[in-house]
């Protein structure tokens, strides 16, 4: 059965190029054959699994492209398909008829939630854990849940590699035995040391469940901290990220600068941990260096129009974090904006139009002169309407649209030069057909 | 006189966007001129029951939840008399969990989470209360309900849910259903008015 599943899998992999169609499919008929399949095949030596709340895509391709540049042959799951039938379909790809992944290494971006069902098959020698954050809370509920997810499947001899500077997370070693290694972001000058974003993950001791004091805070709950109570605290692991220029997009990790290809904080987590890991995996700093500064993985969008600057922040519906983390971005310009924040869609896999998350984004952040007008569009506008208005933002700020074509004459007349739209990619190319392109 | 709001550990019972209930109520106060006090009680304040018009405690991790009960069973004669004096105690989400020393409901742990959108009416105003369930406890006891649900699941399966004791209103639906509701935000802000009188 475990060859036939592997050959049906190839013959269906071949109709969808054939008819332009990639999809998950392969891999949901080659595991209706047999279940067993992903335990079955012959792995190379050298696996990677990259997983966490977010930033799992970006880091994965940094460490796939990295290795690639360096002549090694890489089987990745570049397309994103995160979840078992999408990862089936990629490592059918990549076998061989007798199931033989025949490259040098496997990176694979998994799921958080389907960790438990591939881990054990694959048993990766390195497992990169990039964060653990609120993330649609109908499908997670907590990321206690996540988090035992994960721990559970995950076998001894498995390296980890996760944040140090997520308390939580630091503590991964509470519960493993596992060897944990651990990459960091040094305090920088978006470091900040009073609490900005109301509502976070952790705020006790992991260890004995006192007050947790943070010397400086990178972004919501990522910083360096220490227990009121206990020797519980952050410690300098061996990667750390430091002298962090966003408006150069340059990080300076173990002496080598190294091009970011963006401005934002979470980009530079999402270098810090490839390289971490690039290190663990035997690359020379030079090695790692040199081939990151080649990598575009920037997925956030900038143009120009009618003397206009445009950018759209890909964020996720249900997944604050990465609102926030557009906002933590926006709140230090101070030139004049308009922002859009809309969306079609929450999520594909389940009909709810849950509200709660919008109140883990810090929409207080945008609440200053520099804000001309806010523009919500989509399917919860009035939602997210309520929330502006309870963020401090006066109403008169807050436009009210059907959706972003409808908007498109009062941006575009608006006194400011900038505008920022914050989406779940839905948007993406509507924004882009919106305001980029002339009629 | 100023009236006094509590909201119960902010910083740890915040699963679910819960502070967008306070946000809500303090917005509302605000806009009908009413003077008031926010007070953020942390997880090793002193709790001065008697001071507080209106609590708030919202959803939780399990590990806060165990915390916060902790924390609050030792007021279990303060707070039974907080109640008693008819003033406000809203109890939202799985923070519903914490007052089984009170002794006033039962309540279910699931196996599974209950999660999708709620539809409801209830008898404290007027139209259509849109909430949201994702919880793994639910209430089990089916007198002084609150919501008569068109979606969602209700006290021991019924369609009926939440629980009501004085001024006492605890449901499973989560996050800012103050916010979200803008003639149950006026309900106890109008309660509060009466409580301030």
């Amino acid at each position: 059965m475990y060859l036939i599943a592997i050959l049906v899998g190839k013959i269906t992999i071949l109709v969808g190029k054939l008819f332009k169609r990639g999809s998950s499919l392969p891999g949901k008929i080659a595991l209706k054959i047999d279940k067993n399949l992903l335990a079955k095949l012959k792995y190379p030596q050298n696996r990677i699994v990259i997983t966490g709340s977010s930033g799992k895509g970006t880091t994965s391709s940094l460490i796939a492209k990295s290795l690639t540049k360096n002549g090694y042959k890489v089987c990745h799951n570049s397309t994103g398909s995160n979840l078992s039938f999408g990862i089936t379909t990629s490592l059918i790809k990549c076998s061989s008829l007798t199931g033989k992944i025949k490259t040098d290494y496997l990176v694979l971006e998994i799921d958080e939630r389907y960790n438990k069902e591939v881990l054990t098959s694959i048993n990766p020698t390195l497992l990169v854990i990039t964060n653990l954050t609120k993330d649609q809370p109908p499908r997670q509920h907590t990321i206690d849940i996540v988090y035992k997810d994960i721990i559970k499947s995950i076998p001894e001899q498995t390296k980890i590699l996760t944040t140090m500077d997520d308390p939580f997370l630091r503590y991964l070693n509470k519960d493993l035995p596992n060897e944990i290694n651990y990459f960091s972001l040094k305090e920088n000058k978006y470091s900040y040391h009073n609490q900005i974003f109301e509502n976070l993950n952790t705020t006790t001791c992991p260890n004995c469940d006192s007050k947790l004091i943070y010397d400086y805070y990178n972004f919501e709950n990522l910083g360096s901290y220490h227990c009121s109570n206990c020797d519980f605290s952050y410690y300098e692991p061996d990667t750390i990220g430091k002298n962090l220029d966003l408006e150069k997009e340059t990080i300076e990790i173990d002496n080598e600068i190294i091009n970011l290809g963006s401005d934002t904080l979470y980009q530079a987590y999402n270098v810090v941990s490839a390289f971490a890991a690039l290190k663990l995996l035997g690359l020379s700093n030079k090695k790692i260096s040199t081939t990151l500064n080649e990598i575009n993985t920037y997925k956030d969008e900038y143009f120009d129009y009618q003397n206009k600057k445009f950018r759209y922040f890909n964020c996720k519906s249900e997944n604050a974090t990465t609102f926030n983390s557009a906002i933590f971005k926006i709140k230090d310009d101070k030139d004049l904006k308009d922002i859009i924040i809309g969306y079609s869609i929450i999520s594909k896999r389940y009909p709810h139009t849950d509200a709660s998350w919008l109140y883990d984004i810090e929409f207080e952040l945008l609440n200053n002169k520099s804000l001309n007008n806010i523009y919500v569009c989509g399917l919860q506008k009035h939602e997210l309407e309520t929330r502006l208005i309870l963020a401090g933002i006066p109403k008169a700020k807050i436009i009210i649209k059907e959706d972003l074509p409808s908007m498109k004459e009062d941006i575009l007349k608006s006194k400011s030069l900038k505008v920022y739209c914050l989406s779940h990619y839905d948007y993406g190319d509507i924004f882009k057909n919106t305001f980029k392109e002339e009629n | 006189m100023k009236l006094k709001i509590a909201h119960l550990f902010p910083n740890e019972l915040n699963l679910y966007g819960e502070n967008g209930n306070i946000k809500a109520l303090t917005f509302l106060l605000n806009e009908s001129n009413i003077a008031y006090e926010l007070i953020n009680i942390n997880l090793e304040d002193k709790i001065n029951f008697n001071e507080y018009n209106f609590i708030y405690i919202g959803s939780g991790r399990d590990i806060y939840l165990e915390k916060a009960k902790k924390v609050l069973s030792k007021y279990r004669e303060e707070i039974l008399s907080y109640l008693r004096q008819d003033k406000i105690f809203l109890v939202t989400g799985n923070a519903l969990s914490i007052f089984d020393f009170l002794n006033l409901y039962e309540f279910t742990k699931l196996d599974n989470y209950q999660v999708g959108n709620t539809i409801s009416t209830t008898s404290l105003c007027n139209g259509k209360i849109k909430g949201f369930q994702n919880t793994n406890y639910l209430i089990k006891s089916t007198d002084n309900l609150i919501f008569n649900l068109e979606k969602g699941m209700g006290n021991n399966n019924t369609m009926l849910e939440g629980y009501k004791y004085h001024n006492f209103y605890v449901t499973s639906q989560i996050g800012p259903i103050l916010a979200l509701n803008e003639n149950l935000n006026k309900y106890f802000v109008e309660l509060l008015k009466g409580n301030k009188e």
